[in-house]
């Protein structure tokens, strides 16, 4: 089944690079929504339904940690995963946006196996939490 | 400010722990997202003259700045790979984005791997007028890409900052 998918990024060459890499990896990608910040993000899920939200953390307007809060308050991540996608591998940043609702994190540079990999786990934990 | 401290250049002048850090870090990322092989090189800096450079700062427990500078004909080769696209293809402000990303990614990196247990905050990559010097740093490498070369320099100062 071809999951949805969100990128929000503030690169544009980021953003295309990880849809490329989801198809490389085999992963199956169904639509592919964009959002160069937070605020876009918001305005794209209103529009669109989405399996899973991949996220960077630094970005103008509404950062990655901010997004994550809004996203907790308002109940989307209740039935949609978020996994982070930043180059920031701090002990301290990973725990941080796990604990704002981040179901992984992934630190650059990763390979399309690794990013398979990881949002099958978050995908799959999902439904398995739903059966 | 920048400590002045003289550049170490190559891995034959820095074996050491920071040195190894650097060698592993740009070797992975750019052989696992830009798909080229970085090896270790003598210092030559003949073709900065036109070369794409960024910088990246940070600030936190550990404050300073990054600077990446590469071969323009590398630049290309990098951006071709990143994007998945035919030179012809990659127009120069694209080519620029891919630079400013492949500094992002090394520099958070770098930061990830030497100081893991840290509060960092990167700023935006910006680019650097073409043909400017590298100042003197803690860290300097330069490295033979198939398509040319690459070299990065970074300094730092400790215990600056919020964190």
């Amino acid at each position: 089944m071809p999951y949805s998918v969100l990128i929000v990024d503030d690169s544009p060459v980021m953003r295309s690079l990880i849809r490329r890499v989801m198809v490389l990896s085999g992963f199956e990608v169904g639509q592919c929504f964009e959002a160069s910040d937070g605020v876009e993000a918001l305005a794209q899920l209103k529009e669109h339904g989405v399996d899973v939200i991949l996220t960077d953390i630094n970005m103008p307007k509404m950062n990655g940690e901010e997004l994550l809060r809004e996203l907790e308050a308002s109940g989307v991540l209740k039935s949609v995963p978020a996994l982070v996608i930043s180059t920031d591998a701090t002990k301290d940043r990973i725990l941080r946006m796990l604990s704002l609702g981040a179901e992984g994190y992934m630190s650059k540079p990763f390979s399309p196996e690794a990013l398979r990999e990881e949002l099958e786990r978050v995908l799959g934990d999902r439904d398995a939490s739903k059966d | 400010m920048p400590q002045k401290i003289e550049p170490v250049c190559g891995p034959e002048r820095d074996a050491g722990e920071l040195g190894d850090v650097i060698q592993r870090v740009v070797a992975e990322v750019l052989e696992t997202m830009f798909f080229a092989e970085a090896i270790p090189s003598p210092c030559c800096h003949d073709w900065m003259g036109s070369a794409v450079s960024a910088r990246v700062s940070f600030d936190g427990s550990h404050s300073g700045e990054m600077r990446l500078s590469t071969s323009l004909y590398a630049a290309d080769s990098i951006a071709c790979a990143f994007l998945g696209a035919d030179p012809e293809e990659v127009i120069p402000a694209a080519r620029v984005k891919v630079i400013l990303e492949l500094a992002n990614i090394l520099c958070g990196a770098t930061l990830s791997q030497l100081w893991p247990e840290s509060k960092l905050a990167l700023g935006a990559p910006e680019l650097t007028p073409a043909g400017e010097e590298f100042p003197a740093c803690r860290l300097h490498h330069c490295f033979e890409l198939p398509e040319g070369r690459l070299a990065l320099c970074m300094w730092w100062s400790e215990g600056a900052g919020p964190g």
